[in-house]
C-alpha cells in the first residue's frame, strides 16, 4: 500500500512546478514536507490528490497506476489551510458525508462519526453549522472528516497556519496524537514551522523550487542540513550565515574576528567558507569574550522569547534570547560567536561539517 | 470517466446549443450580404462587395448610428446618476425602504413595448395626460410627436423610466457588499459625507459601476420596441436608430441583402466601440494612490 | 444633501414611477367619451368608470381575447428560462472551475462569445431565424420560439453565474471530489445548495427578458403561439381604442409583477450581491 513517485514532474507552460520527485511513501508513517512558501509543497500534495496532472514521471499506489485515476477514485483526504467545511451542513453531517458517499448506512455512519467527533472534542457541537464555529473548531471538524474514512493517503496542507499562536501550540499536540492513529494511511503534512516538523514527523522532506533537496529523520536533517538552503528552511528563527575563512589553525569570521579552530573543524583544509550559527546558540557578549560588534537593527518579541537582529560589518546576525528584553534600535551590542557550534558550508552552500553533539 | 468527460459535460450542452442556433443565422447573413436578394427570387446571386460599398456611403445609416451614440450614452448616464442616488439613499437607510424598493422595481418588470403604448396614450396631443396637465396649468400644449425635441424627449422618458431600476438594483447590490471598514475609518477621522462618498465609496464601486454601464450600453443600443410603438422613428427620422433603420430596410422594404450588410456592420462597430469604452473606463477607474 | 431634499427626490421618483401605471389603470376603466374628451384623471369625479375595456380583452365582448396569449407567453417563457438557467448554469460552473482551451482561445474568450450574443439586436437574426425555423418546421410553434429565446437568455445566465461561482471557494467542490464525488455529484451536492441566490437572480432576469420579447414573437409566430406583447402591439396597430389598450397593458404587466414579488425575498437577502462581482 505504498505511494511511489518516480521522477514525478509538473510543468504548466514554461513554468516548472515540480521536478524529479522520486520517493517511496509507506503507510503508517507521517511525512513532513517543509519548504518556503512556493517551494512546491502544496503542488505536490495537490498532484497526489489528483487535482493537478503529472506532466512527466510516474505515480503508483500499491503497484498500480495512480496518476490515471481521477481524484474521486483515489481515496485521498485533504485538510486545507483555510478552514474548509461544507457550509450548509452541520458538524455531524459534515463528518458523515464521506462515509455516506461510500455507501455506508446512516446509522452506522453517525455512530462512527460520533466517536471521532468526541475524540476531537466537539461532542457538544454536533448540530452547529461551521460558520458558527471558531477557527480551531472548524479545523477540528476538517480533520475529523479527513480521518474518518481511513483514506489511502492523508494530506494536510499547513493546517495550523491560520490559527493563533496559542491555539497552534495546543492543536499541534492533538494533531500528533490523532495522526498517529492513522495506521493504514500514508500521512503527508506540510508546514513551514520546524517545531511542528520535529514534533509530528517520522520523516522530514525538504522541498525547494519544486525539488526535494533533503530528506531523513527530522533530528538528522536538523543536525545535518546538507546546504545553506536547507539550514535556512529548517531553522526558525533563521540561521545566521557569515563569511568565514580557515587558515593557520584559526577560524576567521569576517575580517575582524579570529577564533581558535574548534574541535569539529580540525582537519578541514584551509580556504574560504560560510559559517552558520543558530539563533538560539548565539549570545549577547559579556566583557572579556571575543565578540563580533554590531548595531541593533530590529527587536521582535515572539511568544516568550526575544529576537534581536544585529547588523555587523560581517553580516546580519539573529539572536534568540529567552525572556522579554528591551533592546533598542541603534544600540551597540557585542555578539558572542560559539565556535564549537559552527555549521561550516562551502561557498556554494553545501555542508562541509556540522557540529557534533 | 476522467475529468475531461465532466469538463465537457458541463460546458458543451449550453455552448453547442448556442452555436447551433446562432451559427446558421450568422453565416447566412454574411453570405446574403454579398448578394442582392430581396425575397422575390428563390436563388442567391453573388454581387461581391457592392452592398458593402453602399453601406459606407449611406448617410442615413451613419446618422442613425450617431443618434444612437447620443441616445445610449445620455440615457445610460442619466440612469446611472439617478440609479446611484436611489441606491445610495436606500443603502444609507430611509424610512419605508422596503416599500420603496418594491415599488421602484416595478418598471423593470413591465414590457417595454406595452409600456410604449401607455406612454403613447400619455403623450397624445389631443387626449393624452401630458397635454392635459399642461392645459390645466394654463400652459400651451406641446407637439410630442410632431416636433423633434419633444419626440426625442418622449423616448428618453420611456427609456429612463423603464431601466433606471436596473441600475438601482445593480448598484444597490454593489453597495451592500462594500467592506465597512474604510467607511467607518473615514467617519471616525471626521471626513464629511460628501468627501467619504467621492473619495471612498465611489472609487470602491468602480468595477460594479463599469459593469452596469457596459450592460446598459449594450442593451440600450438594441432599442427597438419603444421606437416602433411610440414614434415610428418620427418625426421624419429624428428618432431613427440603427435597429429601426435595419428593420425598415430589411423587413419593411425587403432589402434583405443590404439589411444583412448593415447588420454585420452594426455588430462589428458595436464590438469595437464597446471594447474601447470598456478599456477606457477600466483605465479611468484604475486605483491611484493619494 | 439635506434630509428634506432627499425625501423630496425619493417621493418625486416614486410618483414618476406611478404616473404611467395609474394613467393606464384609470384609462382602462374609461368610456369612449371619457377618453376622447381629453385628459381625464379621477374616476367618478371626472368620468363614470366602466369595465368595457376589460371585457374587450378577456374575450367577453368578442373583440379580442388575450388570455391564450398570456398562456403562450407563460409556456414559452417558462421553458426558455428553465433551459437557459440549467444549461447556462452548467456552462458557467464549467467555466468557473475548469480550464478550457483550443489553440489560443481560453475561458475568457468563451465567456465573451456568450456575452456577444446580447449585442446582436433581434432584427439582425430575424430573417435567418425565420428561414431556420421554416426549414425545421418549427415556425409558429412553442418549441421554435423557445429555442430562439434560449439563445438570447443563456448568455445572461452565464455572465451572472460565472462570477457567482467564482466567489464560492473551489476548495469546497475539491473536497467533495476527494471524498468520492465525481465533478457532477460534487456540483449537485455542494455548490448547488449554495447557489440559490444566483439562480434566483438569473431566473428573474430570464423571465423578465423572455416574457418581454416582442420581436421574435412578431416575426416567428402567427396564430398559434402569439405571445402577449406581440398580441398587444398588434391590437395597437389596428384602430383599437385606448381604453382597451390600457386594459391590455395592465393585464400584461400583472403576471410578471406577481412573479417577481414572490421571488423578491431572495433579492432582499442580499442574494444579488453574491451574483455581482
Amino acid at each position: 500500500m505504498n505511494l511511489y513517485l518516480e521522477n514525478a514532474g509538473v510543468s504548466q507552460g514554461k513554468e516548472v512546478i515540480l521536478e524529479g520527485i522520486t520517493y517511496d511513501f509507506e503507510p503508517g508513517r507521517i511525512y513532513v514536507l517543509m519548504g518556503r512558501t512556493s517551494a512546491g509543497k502544496t503542488s505536490l500534495m495537490r498532484t497526489i490528490a489528483g487535482l493537478i496532472e503529472l506532466t512527466q514521471g510516474k505515480m503508483l499506489f500499491d503497484g498500480k497506476d495512480f496518476d490515471a485515476l481521477p481524484t474521486w477514485q483515489r481515496n485521498t483526504s485533504m485538510v486545507y489551510q483555510q478552514f474548509i467545511n461544507y457550509p450548509n451542513l452541520t458538524v455531524l453531517e459534515n463528518v458523515t458525508f464521506p462515509l455516506r458517499r461510500s455507501g455506508m448506512s446512516r446509522a452506522l455512519a453517525e455512530e462512527t462519526a460520533h466517536k471521532l467527533i468526541d475524540k476531537v472534542g466537539l461532542g457538544d457541537f454536533l448540530d452547529r453549522l461551521p460558520g458558527k464555529l471558531s477557527g480551531g473548531q472548524q479545523q477540528r471538524v476538517a480533520i475529523a472528516r479527513a480521518l474518518i474514512r481511513n483514506a489511502n493517503v492523508l494530506l494536510l496542507d499547513e493546517p495550523l497556519m491560520n490559527l493563533d499562536y496559542k491555539l497552534r501550540e495546543q492543536l499541534r499536540e492533538e494533531f500528533r496524537d490523532l495522526l498517529t492513529t492513522a495506521r493504514n494511511s500514508v500521512t503527508i503534512y506540510a508546514t513551514t514551522e520546524p517545531s511542528e516538523a520535529l514534533l509530528i514527523g517520522d520523516e522530514l522532506i525538504i522541498m525547494h523550487e519544486g525539488k526535494v533537496i533533503q530528506h531523513g529523520k527530522p533530528s538528522a536533517v536538523f543536525e545535518h542540513p546538507n546546504s545553506v538552503t536547507v539550514a535556512k528552511i529548517v531553522n526558525d528563527p533563521p540561521m545566521s550565515i557569515l563569511p568565514a575563512k580557515i587558515s593557520d589553525g584559526m577560524l576567521c569570521i569576517g575580517d575582524l574576528l579570529r577564533l581558535r579552530i574548534p574541535m569539529h573543524l580540525v582537519g578541514i583544509p584551509d580556504g574560504v567558507y560560510q559559517a552558520g550559527f543558530r539563533a538560539s546558540e548565539l549570545t549577547i557578549s559579556t566583557d572579556g569574550e571575543v565578540t563580533e560588534q554590531g548595531v541593533v537593527d530590529l527587536v521582535e518579541v515572539a511568544g516568550s522569547e526575544t529576537l534581536i537582529y544585529v547588523n555587523t560589518p560581517t553580516g546580519e546576525i539573529v539572536i534568540q534570547k529567552e525572556g522579554i528584553h528591551g533592546y533598542h534600535v541603534g544600540e551597540k551590542l557585542g555578539v558572542s560567536i560559539p565556535s564549537a557550534r559552527t555549521f561550516l558550508f562551502n561557498p556554494s552552500g553545501e555542508l562541509v561539517v556540522a557540529p557534533g553533539n | 470517466m476522467g475529468i475531461t468527460f465532466y469538463k465537457r459535460l458541463f460546458l458543451l450542452p449550453g455552448l453547442l446549443l448556442l452555436i447551433a442556433v446562432i451559427i446558421f443565422p450568422l453565416l447566412f447573413s454574411i453570405r446574403v450580404s454579398m448578394s442582392s436578394w430581396n425575397v422575390s427570387r428563390s436563388g442567391l446571386d453573388f454581387v461581391g462587395g457592392s452592398n458593402w460599398a453602399r453601406m459606407f456611403s449611406d448617410a442615413d445609416f451613419w446618422s442613425s448610428m450617431l443618434r444612437l451614440l447620443n441616445f445610449a450614452v445620455l440615457t445610460t448616464f442619466v440612469q446611472y446618476v439617478l440609479g446611484f442616488m436611489l441606491a445610495l439613499y436606500i443603502w444609507q437607510g430611509v424610512k419605508g425602504g422596503r416599500f420603496f424598493r418594491l415599488v421602484w422595481l416595478v418598471p423593470l418588470m413591465t414590457t417595454p413595448s406595452i409600456m410604449a403604448i401607455v406612454w403613447r396614450s400619455i403623450f397624445r396631443e389631443d387626449i393624452g395626460a401630458a397635454n392635459g396637465i399642461l392645459k390645466m396649468l394654463g400652459l400651451s400644449t406641446i407637439g410630442w410627436s410632431t416636433e423633434v425635441v419633444p419626440a426625442i424627449f418622449t423616448i428618453y422618458v420611456a427609456e429612463i423610466w423603464q431601466w433606471t431600476p436596473f441600475m438601482f438594483l445593480f448598484l444597490l447590490a454593489g453597495l451592500l457588499i462594500l467592506p465597512k471598514e474604510p467607511l467607518l475609518a473615514a467617519e471616525i477621522d471626521g471626513a464629511s459625507p460628501s468627501r467619504i462618498f467621492w473619495k471612498i465609496t465611489f472609487p470602491l464601486m468602480a468595477p460594479i459601476s463599469i459593469g452596469a454601464i457596459l450592460i446598459r450600453l449594450i442593451e440600450s443600443s438594441k432599442i427597438f420596441d419603444s421606437i416602433f410603438v411610440l414614434t415610428s422613428a418620427g418625426p421624419g427620422s429624428a428618432t431613427e436608430t440603427p435597429t429601426y433603420f435595419l428593420w425598415k430596410r430589411s423587413l419593411a422594404e425587403f432589402q434583405i441583402a443590404y439589411g444583412a450588410t448593415l447588420a454585420l456592420t452594426y455588430l462589428i462597430v458595436m464590438i469595437i466601440l464597446l471594447t474601447i469604452i470598456a478599456k477606457v473606463l477600466t483605465y479611468l477607474a484604475r486605483p491611484r494612490g493619494w | 444633501m439635506s434630509k428634506t431634499l432627499k425625501y423630496v427626490f425619493l417621493s418625486f421618483w416614486t410618483l414618476f414611477v406611478f404616473v404611467p401605471l395609474s394613467w393606464a389603470l384609470t384609462t382602462s376603466f374609461k368610456t369612449p367619451d371619457a377618453v376622447n374628451q381629453g385628459a381625464t384623471f379621477i374616476p367618478w369625479v371626472q368620468f363614470e368608470p366602466t369595465v368595457a375595456g376589460w371585457q374587450d380583452i378577456l374575450g367577453i365582448s368578442g373583440y379580442a381575447n388575450l388570455i391564450p396569449n398570456m398562456v403562450n407567453s407563460a409556456i414559452v417563457t417558462f421553458f426558455a428560462s428553465l433551459i437557459s438557467v440549467s444549461l447556462g448554469g452548467f456552462a458557467a460552473y464549467g467555466l468557473s472551475r475548469f480550464r478550457y482551451g483550443w489553440k489560443y482561445y481560453g475561458n475568457s474568450d468563451i465567456i465573451f462569445f456568450f456575452i456577444a450574443q446580447r449585442i446582436l439586436p433581434p432584427v439582425v437574426l430575424a430573417i435567418p431565424f425565420f428561414l431556420l425555423l421554416k426549414g425545421l418546421n418549427l415556425l409558429d410553434t412553442h418549441l421554435g420560439l423557445i429555442l430562439v429565446l434560449t439563445s438570447g437568455l443563456m448568455p445572461i445566465v452565464v455572465w451572472l453565474m460565472v462570477d457567482f461561482f467564482n466567489q464560492i471557494p473551489r476548495e469546497i467542490d475539491e473536497m467533495a471530489m476527494l471524498e468520492g464525488c465525481n465533478p457532477f455529484q460534487a456540483f449537485r451536492r455542494t455548490i448547488l445548495p449554495l447557489s440559490k441566490p444566483g439562480i434566483a437572480i438569473s431566473a428573474i432576469f430570464c423571465v423578465i427578458f423572455g416574457w418581454n420579447d416582442l420581436f421574435f414573437s412578431l416575426v416567428l409566430t402567427f396564430t398559434n403561439v402569439k405571445t402577449l406583447p406581440a398580441a398587444v402591439v398588434a391590437l395597437n396597430g389596428t384602430v383599437t381604442p385606448f381604453w382597451t389598450l390600457s386594459a391590455s397593458a395592465i393585464f400584461s404587466i400583472l403576471p410578471l409583477i406577481g412573479f417577481v414579488f414572490i421571488v423578491e425575498r431572495y433579492l432582499a437577502k442580499g442574494g444579488f450581491s453574491g451574483a455581482v462581482r
